[in-house]
């Protein structure tokens, strides 16, 4: 076998193996399903620095401060 | 670009839901976002007479509808530098030096001013410029003000965006479509990229419509977001659009893929149209486009036999060279395979009956012809202007009850380029006084030094306006604007669709900023005029506008998320089409008329230039900015600190330079400086220029004009008439010649040089 077969048994495992994974986590209901869940969701989420929604400003669902907001308008440091 | 709502918009109306609770002190508010131009309804939370929050709508149809650019606004429009009172140039133009006026300082001088001008050169000598979408509130009184002078010399950027292709449409079957994403079964995007951030609304239909199975087609050079995610990928070359459209329509005429029983019934200029599309076999279509024949052929026969299929708006085919034909082929395209006006098509809406709508404010009617005739670009460039327009009055008063539809506010539109021209001291007439609202005219057109030249020719400059734009630092007057959190809104899709939503005023504007509508009250006033914009409020206008409804605008808001007319279909069977022969007329007899090609075609590209051996395409918005906007928000710009062009890693090694590398684009026109992102998703040889950016922070007046001279992608567009469109006189934004070298300078310690995260080709 050469190495470029190699390589595409290889890729076509771990595709057979993350399309298992999906599907599993998507049933979401024995340990197993919520293990592949949690292996995904690592995988596959963006660093929060890269994702306004994942955004500390977001999840807090607080919104802004209306003082804060006149401090800022008048130039105030915030 | 207004969010689509599902085809049948009584689904918004039943969607059952609970509003949120709301915290103590506050109270909530439901918005149609200005932050960009495609309107999501929003709801804005309100504490102690302030919007501190804005989130998604409470609506299960629109819960996803919402990105950063409006989360952050409460901020955004809170910014120090905000313009809250009228300022008056004090030092010489371009200098950058204004003192504070009272409103009424302010409008008496403009008024006087204008007035001299019209006396002296004529109501033609009267330019504004401006877009409806961020302005708002202006809902078509600028033009009604503008037809009572005299002048018709009204412009936008919708000359290039959106309003042009409404035009186009026109030529074809009368009015423009909007596609029906909730029933569609393919969906073909042409270079446009909606995301998560960007065009929010319209991601979600095609992601909602890929899951439920609707097939999507994406022709971009990029390997972008949306082309990872489609069943097939066209990677054509930047701007031959056109082309591989004729291509498309080889394959669906040859292979009988196409209506036939509609193409017989409601079409004209068929057989003509079969021999034009004679000339592009594909693989002359792969040489132009850079595309596989099979690939072509396989996207064809899946757009003509999965449908219905719809074509989206795009405003890629809308800023080339080719762009009247591109625009004209996806007419074409959706008329000879039976989409329009079908479910899962493309919905030829019409008027909403209710609604006093837009092209009805503006009272094109009192504009005689002779100064219709007068508006800039209409002799060589007639597509979108009065000129090219007016033959649709009859056939638009047969279907859609009017005569008048300025849809999407570009139908009737002066062409920029001859506007500056005129400005500049270069055209048929002088142009001596020019306003601008919402709009940062210098950096949003092509020829950015033109522009410049032109502005600096004038001898009045009023601009509406909430920040310092660079186009702003040359104005005689800057009249402090309010924003879509400190004002009532009614968005009735400038005439593309029959849904209407309301937007309420969420809190009061700060120190002096007015509405759009009150600033043409103001002109109108000023003018000696008041008789033209007579309601006292907002409200009182739109309770004018709505009294149809048999409700007034206050009941409204409260009743409904939305009011609309019942779809229908295939209306054009009791009508006819709006075309002058009432048919989808294929081979167009207005634009014969005109004297140009009736049907379309592909212009080659201009002989290769050795000086400058890449082509770059511009007019892509970043996730944090619209347009030229938002640079000023901190949270906005740590997400891109710094403009950046892409490349891919063998094009940046031809030219010398590396990943993270200030460099400069180049060509005849002008220079842009730029970090060096390298992208694998960038074809060869194509550079990736972003839109819009200045610096805020940067030196005002003229030499830096905030940096718009140092990044403005406006420099590098050109406007000669190799690059421009024959029938609309519209630029080629999407494949101009230039040259990427490395910028060598001290400015690099300054401003530093990190590439950002993006999506592969944002």
């Amino acid at each position: 076998m050469s190495s470029e077969q190699k390589r595409i048994r290889k890729k076509e495992r771990s595709t057979r193996l993350a399309i298992w994974m999906a599907a599993r986590s998507s049933r979401n209901k024995t340990f197993l399903d919520r293990m592949c869940r949690k292996m995904i969701i690592k995988a596959t989420a963006v660093d929060p620095v890269n994702d306004f929604m994942r955004d500390e400003f977001v999840d807090n669902d607080q919104g802004f401060d209306p003082e804060e907001l006149d401090r800022y308008q008048r130039g105030e440091a915030v | 670009m207004p969010a689509p709502v599902p085809f049948d918009p009584q689904e918004i109306v039943d969607a059952k839901y609970d509003e949120r609770p709301t915290r103590e002190g506050v109270t909530t508010k439901r918005l149609i976002c200005a932050a960009c131009d495609i309107a999501c309804s929003v709801v804005g939370e309100v504490k102690k007479g302030r919007v501190t929050k804005i989130r998604s709508s409470d609506n299960p149809i629109f819960k996803d509808n919402i990105c950063m650019k409006g989360i952050v606004a409460p901020k955004g429009l809170a910014h120090p530098n905000r313009i809250l009172h009228p300022l008056r140039r004090v030092g010489e133009r371009g200098s950058g030096e204004f003192e504070r006026v009272t409103w009424e300082e302010a409008m008496s001088d403009i008024g006087s001013r204008l007035k001299k001008v019209v006396a002296d050169h004529g109501p033609e000598a009267w330019a504004v410029s401006t877009s409806q979408w961020n302005t708002s509130t202006d809902h078509g009184l600028g033009r009604r003000v503008m037809n009572h002078v005299g002048s018709p010399n009204w412009i936008s950027g919708v000359a290039l965006c959106a309003g042009n292709t409404a035009a186009v449409n026109r030529f074809t079957y009368g009015w423009f479509p909007f596609g029906d994403f909730s029933s569609t079964n393919c969906i073909v995007l042409m270079g446009h990229n909606p995301r998560r951030h960007s065009w929010t609304p319209l991601y979600n239909s095609i992601r909602s419509a890929q899951a439920r199975g609707a097939k999507l087609i994406v022709m971009d050079p990029r390997r972008s977001s949306s082309a990872e995610r489609a069943d097939i990928w066209l990677p054509l070359k930047a701007g031959s659009d056109a082309a591989m459209m004729l291509g498309w329509l080889k394959v669906i005429i040859d292979e009988e893929l196409y209506d036939k029983e509609f193409v017989a019934d409601w079409t004209l200029g068929f057989d003509e149209l079969k021999e034009r599309v004679n000339e592009y076999p594909l693989d002359r279509v792969a040489k132009l486009t850079g595309c596989d024949p099979e690939m072509i052929a396989e996207a064809a026969r899946v757009y003509a036999t999965s449908g219905p299929s719809i074509i989206p708006w795009t405003p890629i085919t809308d800023m080339q060279r080719n762009s009247t034909s591109g625009i004209r082929l996806q007419t074409i395209l959706r008329s000879i395979c039976g989409y329009v006006d079908v479910p899962g098509g493309e919905l030829l809406q019409g008027f909403n009956p209710d609604i006093v709508n837009e092209s009805t404010i503006e009272m094109h009617h009192v504009l005689s012809d002779e100064q219709k005739m007068k508006q800039l670009g209409s002799k060589d460039h007639p597509a979108f202007t009065y000129r090219g327009q007016l033959a649709f009055r009859e056939p638009t008063k047969r279907v859609y009850g009017q005569e008048y539809a300025n849809l999407v506010t570009g139908c009737h539109m002066a062409t920029p380029s001859e506007t500056f021209r005129a400005m500049a001291g270069e055209g048929e007439y002088p142009v001596k006084a020019f306003f601008f609202l919402g709009n940062n005219p210098l950096m949003s057109y092509a020829n950015m030094p033109l522009i410049h030249k032109a502005m600096m020719n004038q001898d009045l400059i009023v601009s509406h306006e909430q920040f310092m734009t660079p186009s702003a630092q040359l104005a005689d007057y800057i009249l402090p604007a309010d924003s879509w959190l400190e004002r009532p809104w009614i968005h009735d899709m400038f005439g593309w669709m029959s849904t209407i939503r309301f937007s309420e005023k969420a809190m009061d504007p700060p120190g002096e900023c007015k509405s759009t509508f009150e600033f043409w009250k103001q002109i109108a006033g000023a003018l000696d005029m008041p008789e033209t914009v007579p309601w006292d409020t907002i409200e009182d206008f739109y309770d004018y506008r709505v009294a149809g409804t048999g409700k007034s605008f206050a009941d409204l808001i409260s009743d409904t998320d939305v009011h609309f007319k019942k779809p229908a279909f295939k209306t054009y069977e009791k009508t006819g089409f709006a075309t002058p022969s009432g048919k989808v007329e294929l081979k167009s007899s207005l634009l014969e008329e005109l004297g140009f090609d009736p049907l379309p075609y592909f212009r080659e590209d201009p002989p290769h230039d050795k000086d400058y051996p890449l082509k770059m395409f511009t007019g892509v918005r970043e996730d944090p900015f619209f347009q030229t906007g938002h640079r000023h928000i901190p949270e906005m710009r740590a997400r891109c600190p710094e403009p950046q062009i892409f490349l891919n890693e063998k094009t940046a090694k031809a030219a010398g330079v590396s990943e993270g590398d200030w460099v400069t684009v180049e060509n005849q026109l002008g220079s842009v400086k730029a970090i060096l992102a390298v992208k694998d998703a960038m074809p060869d040889d194509l550079v990736r220029v972003p839109h819009g950016w200045w610096k805020p922070e940067m030196a005002q007046g003229n030499g830096s004009l905030s940096g718009a001279w140092d990044y403005s992608d406006a420099q590098l567009c050109r406007d000669d008439p190799d690059y421009l469109d024959r029938e609309q006189g519209i630029p080629h934004l999407k494949g101009i010649p230039c040259r990427v070298v490395p910028f060598a300078s001290d400015a690099l310690d300054e401003v530093g040089g990190k590439t950002q995260h993006m999506e592969p080709a944002e």
